[in-house]
């Protein structure tokens, strides 16, 4: 799995730290996610969407 | 938030009493005369300390800064940590129980015991740790 993370936060000017605390989460959860090395809930891919305004799709993306 | 300090002044208690139980293991295994179990003891409560001394830290600094002291990852982490330390451990109890029948002599139980439980807390801080780093 792939993620967008870094270059939207990078696009609304967020720090990890921000898109931590918009997810309710730790740290280290937005830095494994960022790597692809985490699987996150539905919940938890829907609140990054959000906080990103993308939809989950355009962010996590899986090689097929 | 409120859970969360309370959950970390838990963490606070339950280490000091893990602290103090170690401590005055050693200073009776000291007064015994049983040096073995006065470092045992005494390494235990200082291990215990050092962890919880950076957790409460950590812990306090997370909270102050809005982070949670617990999400879905570090919940998924330690549920698959649990779940393979209870399986390892058991190999590790079936293999202390063959070492004992011939091969190595503990003291009494207490001995046997305290390394079985030594073990235990070791392979669950590995497997922690391995599944921290690793993909999930």
């Amino acid at each position: 799995m792939r993620t967008r993370i870094k270059e939207l936060r990078a696009k609304y000017n967020l720090t990890q730290e921000d898109l931590a605390r918009k997810c309710g989460v730790r740290r280290e959860t937005i830095v494994f996610l960022e790597k692809g090395k985490y699987n996150p809930s539905l919940q938890l891919a829907h609140d990054v969407a959000k906080a990103l305004k993308s939809k989950i799709e355009e962010i996590f993306l899986f090689d097929d | 938030m409120k859970k969360d300090l309370i959950r970390l002044i838990a963490i606070g208690i339950v280490s000091l009493i893990v602290i103090a139980t170690g401590a005055l293991w050693a200073v009776s295994a000291y007064m015994k005369g049983d040096m073995a179990g006065a470092i045992g003891g005494g390494a235990i409560a200082a291990i215990i300390l050092v962890f919880a001394i950076f957790t409460f830290i950590k812990g306090n600094r997370d909270l102050k800064e809005g982070f949670p002291l617990k999400d879905e990852r570090s919940r998924k982490v330690i549920e698959k940590a649990s779940s393979k330390a209870f399986y390892v451990s058991l190999y590790l109890l079936l293999a202390l129980g063959f070492l004992s029948d011939g091969m190595i002599q503990f003291r009494d139980v207490s001995q046997a015991t305290g390394i079985a439980v030594g073990g235990m807390a070791i392979i669950w801080a590995v497997l922690w740790a391995y599944y921290n780093n690793k993909e999930i």
